[in-house]
């Protein structure tokens, strides 16, 4: 999957991504760089459920800790536990490694009118 | 208008991110903070510290009055040796902390914090009155440079250094790579280190000739999120987090900083004589969690369910792989090392205990 093509962005620097029926929340790599070092990441629990804009994950580097919100409305279906336990993969990759979370969003049309695409986005944070 | 030292462009250039510090538009990290922590642990590091103040006592009465305004014993200070003290206001509070150094008779360098540089000027010229001393603030003239880690030396004799034996906190006269500064065996990491200050003119040309010198040593530049950290492993106090004017000396644990004999009068003395004598409200502490979260800055300290303290500097430990802070809690018999209190980190509470200061062993004394 390219992440970078199909993925939508926030300007809180969250992606979120189709995969099958389920889409893929992560953090972008801008968001990665802007973080440095990361050193903690905190997920939510298969089945949580998080209305748009709420805080779902916390994540930490060395300099400061941040929370991470979901683009859109949606249930938590999967988490990525092995970043829980070595959250510096996410200096390497914040994408095929690097998702965070996969939900299950029935709202994705209406909540994702927002989010921009990846050139849009890179634009406006560049 | 935010500030720049003459090592800005040299930090832009090597793409550093640059952050306001104290006023300053500083490099907080160059390529990544835990890289740069452990090259100064393990190699040699380059930081610009030309940000921190310099200000230059000098005249008849300028012993007696550094004497009148820090706990240390100034009088007994000799020639080319330095001394870390405080700035006490009234109430045995922390104006700022300070290392003094007496670079001649009667006369003294005072190296200070960049973000209190104009309350330390105000401070020390209300207490001049009546006295012969010459107050004179050079911190824009001259640069800072500090060369930190198990090479520092190495490296330093390799650009021509060529004291022998120079102690830790001594200054003296020096020549690296041909240019005349002052070399002081000194440092906020806890490796050995020295702290080189020049005239502005030759730092760029010193920064670029100890960069390319030290290569062979795994020298790289440092930002000030690496100093943190390395400070922090080191147990120094940063003011602003750790010391403030509402905190004694003794609170601080800086006792070992505070005469008991000292004859002369000076701000604060009854207070600060008094908590050495009969005790303090609140002492600081240094925890390590026994999970993965980090202690920060502000974070609240329980114990038994009830809130004792705050966290004043907190984060991870490059080194030993632990989340380890300073804080101050309530001066109470059950709380010591080895107790484990309690942190609240995002509205829950997790353990930590209570260790020995500092969080590694210290190199930094030769």
């Amino acid at each position: 999957m390219s992440y970078r093509e199909n993925m939508l962005c926030s300007k809180s620097h969250e992606y979120i991504v189709k995969d099958g029926d389920k889409y893929v929340v992560g953090l972008t790599e801008y968001a990665i760089e802007q973080l440095g070092d990361i050193v903690f990441l905190e997920l939510p629990s298969v089945g949580d459920n998080f209305g748009k804009g709420e805080t779902f994950a916390n994540i930490e580097s060395v300099k400061a800790a941040s929370e991470i919100y979901l683009p859109v409305s949606g249930e938590i279906t999967e988490i990525n536990e092995q970043l829980v336990d070595s959250p510096e993969k996410l200096n390497e990759d914040c994408y095929e490694g690097g998702w965070l979370v996969k939900i299950s969003a029935d709202n994705f049309d209406n909540d994702s009118k927002d989010l921009m695409n990846y050139d849009d986005y890179k634009s406006e944070v560049e | 208008m935010v500030k720049e030292t003459y090592l800005h462009g040299k930090h832009v250039k090597l793409g550093a991110k640059m952050v306001d510090f104290a006023g300053w538009h500083m490099p907080v990290q160059y390529s990544s903070i835990i890289e740069e922590h452990k090259t100064v642990r393990d190699h040699v590091g380059l930081f610009d510290v030309s940000h921190m103040g310099e200000v230059f006592v000098s005249g008849k009465d300028a012993t007696k009055f550094l004497n009148k305004v820090v706990p240390q014993s100034i009088d007994k200070l000799q020639y080319e040796k330095a001394v870390y003290c405080q700035l006490t206001n009234k109430n045995g509070g922390l104006v700022d902390d300070l290392i003094i150094y007496k670079i001649g008779i009667e006369c003294y360098l005072v190296i200070c914090n960049a973000s209190r540089i104009d309350e330390d000027l105000n401070w020390l010229v209300r207490n001049r009155r009546g006295m012969n001393v010459n107050i004179d603030n050079q911190s824009h003239n001259y640069s800072l440079l500090a060369i930190q880690g198990p090479k520092a030396i190495n490296l330093m004799k390799k650009m021509g250094y060529n004291i022998e034996d120079q102690k830790s906190f001594t200054i003296k006269p020096a020549v690296i790579a041909d240019v005349k500064l002052l070399a002081s065996r000194t440092g906020y990491t806890g490796e050995d280190g020295f702290e080189l200050l020049m005239e502005n003119e030759y730092s760029e040309y010193l920064w670029d000739e100890i960069l390319k010198e030290g290569q062979e040593f795994g020298i790289k530049p440092i930002g000030l999120g690496a100093r943190d950290t390395l400070r922090l492993e080191a147990a120094l106090h940063l003011y602003g987090n750790d010391l403030d004017e509402t905190t004694t000396p003794i609170e601080a644990g800086l006792s070992w900083s505070v005469p008991k004999d000292k004859v002369s009068d000076y701000n604060g003395k009854d207070i600060i004589m008094n908590q050495i004598h009969n005790g303090i409200q609140r002492k600081l502490i240094g925890l390590e969690m026994e999970d993965r979260n980090i202690p920060r800055h502000g974070y609240e300290i329980y114990y038994n369910g009830e809130k004792v303290g705050i966290v004043t500097s907190g984060g991870v430990s490059p080194s030993t792989g632990k989340n380890i802070a300073l804080g101050y809690v309530k001066n109470i018999d059950q709380i010591i090392t080895g107790t484990t209190i309690q942190i609240m980190i995002r509205e829950k509470l997790h353990d930590a205990k209570i260790v020995n200061r500092p969080f590694i062993q210290k190199r930094n004394k030769v």
